[in-house]
This record gives C-alpha cells, sequence and structure tokens, in this order.
C-alpha cells in the first residue's frame, strides 16, 4: 500500500487497536439495546465513541486528524452519507465531520467501514484530550516555517487513550500551528502552540494556555516561549496534569483550564508546571529526533513538479475570464514551490448550509483531489475544503470542475464565508438556529462583485453560549438566544482569531431573528460608506469605535 | 433536579422521547404507546403529568426509548409545541423541508 500524502500511514498495530475498539463498542450498543446497559451507563461509553444523541436521532462526529484526509476516506464519507444518512455530512469548525441521521444499531457498521480507510470517532466527544488541530494550509503555504503535521500526528499519538487523561474536568482541545501567521485560532484553544525552526535546526515551540471561547472567552497567555523538540511531550503532559490535579469538577461552567489559568495566574500556573516537569523522569517523555524522523516517514511528500510557464498559463486564464480571476483573488494562497498554488473550496454556496457536502460533492471532491493535489484534502476549522498542492497551469480546469458540482463559490474571507454551528435545527444545546440566518446572510451578500468590494469580513454564528460557531472571534459575531422561547440574536464586532486574537464586543440588546438579517445589512453599508481607502471592516472598526455601526443597527428598532 | 414545565392558559401537556434504536423522536399516545407524529400524543393536565411521566420512564427501556420527558403545547389538534426547539423536533428541521415530519397520521 502506498503512503499517503498529507497524514500518516496506519499499520497493523493501529489497525488492530481500532478492530478491537470496534468490537468493544459493538458488544456495548448491544448491551444497551437489550437493557443490560441504562442510558446513564451507555452515554459515556458512546461519547467516547464520537456517538450523540441530539434531537431528531443519533449524531456521529468522525475525527479527522489535523484536518487532514485522503480522496480513499473522502469516499468513505460519502458512502456513509449515502447508505446510513440522509446523503450529506456536515464539516465542523474542529476539521471533524458529523452525519445527523445514524442509527444506533447500525453504529458499529459505520464504524467497521471507517476502519476499512484508517479512520474513527474517538476523541471527538467526551472530557478528554480532543481531536488536534492543525493549519489548513501546512506543508504547503509560502509563509510556512514548519510543517506542524509531524508534531501534530505525535501528539494524537501521545493523547489517544492517554491514561491518565480519559476523564479530565472537561473537554481539552490543542491546535498547532506551524506558520508565523496563526490560522488555527491558537490563543482560543485549551493549549495553542505555534512550531518554529530552532537555532540547532530542530523545532522549537511557543504555548500558549488557557484560552477557549464557549461561556467565558478568554485569549490564551504565553505560558513558554521556546520548549525544545525533545521536551514538548514532557512539558504538554505537565501542564495538562497540573489541570487534571487542579482544575475544578464541582461545576461544569468553570471547569475548562481557562478557568484555571485564570484563578493562579500565568506566573504561578507556569510555576506548577515547572514543579510537575522537575519530578517527571524527563528521559521517559524525551521526544528524540530518531522518533520525529520515524513519524515523518509514515508522511508521503508530494513530488511536486511544474512547467516553466505554469504562471504564466494562470495569468492568461485570469485575464481571459474575469469570474475565475475574482474566485482565484479570493479562494487561493501562496505555495511553497514555483508553479503550484494552493486552492481553497468554498462549502458556502449562496444561501446554502455552511459546511455542508452531499455525497456526490464529496465524491467529486476526492476524484478532484486525485487529479489535482496528490489525492490529499485538509479540512478547515472554518468549514471549507483546500486542495494543498495544485499546479497553476491546471487551476482553470479545476475551478471549471468546482462550477459543474456548484463548489466555486468565490469567496473565502470574505461575507460569505459565514461559519455557523448546526444549531437549534440539529442540536440538543441550542437556544436558536444558526442555519437560516446564515442561509439569509449568505443569500443576501452572495454576488460575488459585492463580496469583494466589501472585502475581508468574517461572519461567525453560534446557536447557544457554548460557541461552536466561534462567534466571539467573529469580526461580526451572533450569538442567539432565546427569550421566552423565541428566537433573539445577539450581535459582537471586532473578534479576530488570528494574530493580535481579541474577543467581540457586544454592540447592543439582542434583536428579533427577522430583524437581525437587515440589522448586518445597515452595518454592512454603513462600512462601505465611511471606510478609507484601503480600510478592511477591521481597520474601520478599529479607526472609528462601535458608535456608528450601533447606530446602523439599531436605527429603526 | 429538572424544573417543572411551565404551562400557561390554553396550554397542555405531551411526553416525548426518542427511540432507541435510531432516535426518532415519538410521542405517547393514550394507550401509552409511541408514535412518531404529534398529532396522535396524549394532552396532558399540569396536575395529572407527574404519574404519567413516572411511568414512562419507567418504563422506557422496555417500551424501546430514552430520555423521556414533557414538553407544553398549545391545545390545539395537533397540538403545537409552545417552543422553538420542541416545534423543530415536531416539525423536523428547518432547513431541509424534504425532511419534514408529518403532524398527523
Amino acid at each position: 500500500m502506498s503512503v499517503p500524502v498529507g497524514h500518516y500511514q496506519y499499520d497493523q498495530v493501529d489497525r488492530d487497536f481500532l478492530e478491537a475498539r470496534i468490537a468493544e463498542f459493538s458488544e456495548q450498543v448491544a448491551r444497551r439495546i437489550d437493557g443490560s446497559l441504562s442510558e446513564d451507563e451507555f452515554k459515556p461509553l458512546r461519547l467516547m465513541n464520537g456517538l450523540y444523541l441530539q434531537l431528531h436521532a443519533y449524531m456521529l462526529r468522525i475525527a479527522i486528524p489535523y484536518g487532514t484526509i485522503d480522496s480513499k476516506q473522502m469516499r468513505m464519507f460519502a458512502h456513509i452519507a449515502r447508505r446510513y444518512d440522509r446523503d450529506y455530512g456536515h464539516f465542523t469548525t474542529r476539521q471533524n465531520i458529523q452525519f445527523n441521521w445514524i442509527k444506533l444499531e447500525e453504529t458499529p457498521d459505520i464504524l467497521r467501514d471507517l476502519a476499512s480507510v484508517d479512520m474513527h470517532a474517538i476523541q471527538t466527544s467526551g472530557n478528554c484530550i480532543r481531536n488536534v488541530t492543525s493549519d489548513e494550509f501546512a506543508g504547503a503555504a509560502a509563509d510556512e516555517l514548519v510543517d506542524p503535521r509531524i508534531h501534530a500526528e505525535i501528539l494524537r499519538q501521545w493523547s489517544t487513550l492517554h491514561p491518565e487523561f480519559t476523564f479530565l474536568p472537561r473537554k481539552f482541545k490543542i491546535a498547532i500551528s506551524g506558520s508565523p501567521h496563526d490560522r488555527v485560532a491558537a490563543r482560543f484553544h485549551d493549549i495553542g502552540i505555534l512550531a518554529r525552526p530552532g537555532d540547532d535546526g530542530r523545532t522549537v515551540f511557543r504555548i500558549f494556555v488557557g484560552g477557549g471561547l464557549g461561556r467565558t472567552p478568554i485569549i490564551g497567555q504565553e505560558i513558554f516561549d521556546a520548549v525544545p523538540e525533545e521536551r514538548l511531550l514532557a512539558t504538554l503532559e505537565a501542564i495538562v496534569r497540573v489541570y487534571n490535579a487542579h482544575g475544578r469538577r464541582d461545576n461544569i461552567y468553570k471547569a475548562r483550564i481557562k478557568i484555571l489559568v485564570q484563578a493562579l495566574g500565568i506566573d504561578a500556573y507556569r510555576e506548577a508546571v515547572e514543579a510537575e516537569l522537575a519530578q517527571m523522569d524527563l528521559e521517559h517523555y524525551r521526544l528524540t529526533p530518531e522518533m520525529v524522523d520515524a513519524i515523518q516517514a509514515r508522511f508521503a511528500v508530494p513530488e511536486l513538479s511544474a512547467p516553466d510557464n505554469a504562471a504564466q498559463e494562470l495569468a492568461s486564464k485570469r485575464r481571459e475570464n474575469p469570474e475565475f480571476d475574482l474566485w482565484v483573488r479570493s479562494n487561493t494562497h501562496p505555495h511553497r514551490e514555483a508553479g503550484h498554488i494552493i486552492a481553497v473550496v468554498s462549502l458556502k454556496p449562496a444561501g446554502g448550509i455552511p459546511g455542508d457536502a452531499t455525497s456526490a460533492q464529496m465524491d467529486r471532491l476526492a476524484d478532484l483531489a486525485d487529479e489535482y493535489s496528490f489525492g490529499e484534502l485538509r479540512i478547515t476549522h472554518l468549514q471549507n475544503i483546500v486542495l494543498g498542492h495544485v499546479r497553476q497551469d491546471r487551476l482553470y480546469a479545476l475551478w471549471s470542475s468546482l462550477k459543474e458540482v456548484d463548489l466555486a463559490s468565490a469567496n473565502i474571507g470574505l461575507i460569505g464565508d459565514i461559519v455557523a454551528c448546526p444549531g437549534l435545527d440539529y442540536c440538543a444545546l441550542a437556544n436558536a438556529r444558526s442555519i437560516p440566518i446564515a442561509q439569509k446572510l449568505g443569500a443576501r451578500f452572495g454576488d460575488a462583485s459585492l463580496q469583494a468590494e466589501i472585502g475581508a469580513l468574517r461572519i461567525n454564528i453560534s446557536g447557544c453560549i457554548n460557541a461552536c460557531g466561534h462567534h466571539h472571534a467573529g469580526h461580526i459575531g451572533l450569538l442567539g438566544v432565546d427569550k421566552r422561547g423565541e428566537e433573539f440574536f445577539q450581535i459582537t464586532l471586532g473578534g479576530r482569531a488570528e494574530n493580535g486574537a481579541s474577543i467581540g464586543t457586544i454592540l447592543g440588546p439582542a434583536l428579533p431573528e427577522d430583524d437581525t438579517v437587515d440589522a448586518i445589512a445597515r452595518l454592512v453599508d454603513r462600512y462601505l460608506g465611511i471606510r478609507q481607502k484601503g480600510e478592511t471592516f477591521l481597520d474601520t472598526l478599529d479607526r472609528l469605535g462601535d458608535a456608528p455601526f450601533k447606530e446602523a443597527a439599531y436605527e429603526t428598532v | 433536579m429538572k424544573r417543572p414545565v411551565r404551562v400557561g392558559a390554553g396550554e397542555k401537556l405531551v411526553l416525548t422521547a426518542n427511540r432507541l434504536l435510531d432516535g426518532t423522536i415519538v410521542w405517547r399516545d393514550r394507550l401509552g404507546q409511541w408514535q412518531p407524529v404529534i398529532g396522535a400524543a396524549e394532552k396532558l393536565d399540569a396536575e395529572g403529568v407527574s404519574d404519567v411521566l413516572d411511568l414512562a420512564q419507567a418504563r422506557a427501556q422496555a417500551d424501546g426509548v430514552v430520555g423521556v420527558y414533557e414538553v407544553a403545547v398549545r391545545d390545539v389538534d395537533p397540538p403545537e409545541p409552545v417552543t422553538v426547539r420542541e416545534r423543530i423536533r415536531a416539525h423536523g428541521p428547518t432547513v431541509h423541508p424534504e425532511f419534514a415530519v408529518e403532524t398527523v397520521q
């Protein structure tokens, strides 16, 4: 079997483990169905296997480690959508995929199908270290310093079924990037890691701790600036141990590490971690260059080669076709290798459901990945798909194929690239529906030229305070709230997840669902009227504050 | 402890759950059977719901359902849930009309 590009190649040990795990869960499902296990007993077991019970059915969330899959795995998602669900899947803000119409009795079969392509649903739920996320442009971006996926895979292997960390006070999320441009929202994670080359050629890691969104949004603080590679696992182990020992278990809303870091202060937390490190057997945790190299050898490197005139070919096609040119402007990113480019496939068609893809679209994406990008696909935490290694002279052909399956929306990073959680249409925790308002906003601003004129503007929508739509980090954030059984939306402005992370501030009283889209439209109109040349929405907001936007949003209320 | 559902004027209560095997939303009829349409649900007064709820929860495993609880509805036929959440459960997700659930058999 050939080694896949972009993700780790399983061996027999990995496959034997998955087989045993599925056999165990199959038995648990059978015992639940025959009544040997009560729902209270079964719930933590199913959650450890990614199975939730939502509003309408069971929901299965499948892990996509560091967001990277191959075409065979994408085709398996299409198969699951067709065979076991309602012909579509939903890509999430944790780079995972979830299926919303799953039957309990069929879950073991689904897990067996997943295992046949080296996938599973472990670490997608429960109070454990969740699936590690990473940069969607990893190993491809021109601005990258270190491919973070090698260390992301090491973290996956370290954290999966970690005996100490299976029952943490709450869920625990880690993201890792290897670029100076934070594309993983590192400062909004329990642990955020920025990798860079050290003086000796080995990787060093800047580590943030105690960030998060949800009920209490907090920006993570730097705990260490330059952890050497050989100390990475020991350091992370110590950070999580301190949390496991001292994190609150008496109140679910105060159980995340961010609350503990705030309570202790970052200096005291660092001291506690250093004290833990001082008593650990560091040799046991030492990550040697040989270990890292062994993991790296399980990733195939794409053999990149493009004709000398690839860039000219692309430029020529852009001049010939303004629609294609618009798409290239918003939906591509510079590649590290001449003659290549990174293409981002938007899962946000105007009026569509953010992050949803049909089985036909998944199959087509798999075909296109094989044809244009070494069979590799990445799922972004902004609910889009990346083909990382496209030859520039073939980009037009890729775009033409994407248009045929309604996947060529030119809106990445623009107002139509809306991030939304499933909301009250599916989620048992939600207070309001996220998707309909995303659809209305997407349709209102669907025109590609209008979106280009508005420029960089990110809208994030969450259906409840748990903030799965990352509304705190949206340039415009919408939080659904329940007022006497009816849906209202609170608007926040000024959030950002990348370098210079900040939490959006509340603009004013929540608006009824019917008024919210018009309020956002007025707010955007005001921005277009008052911006100075070259200003983005955030630039204008930083210059003038939120007063003009508040006036616009509430002018008819 | 779960707070009792508030029942306003012109409102009743119905019992709902998810079917254990496939998660389908079901409603308890006057014979104690679980039906997939809210139109079949038995409407209960607030005073009488506690005993019926206890019985339904005790029989949940035998009946093949999970997560039994009460829902406030307007006293019309078919009953219409008071909250958006329960209306979505009764009618299906609002974003996929093709998945709409019938309210009467």
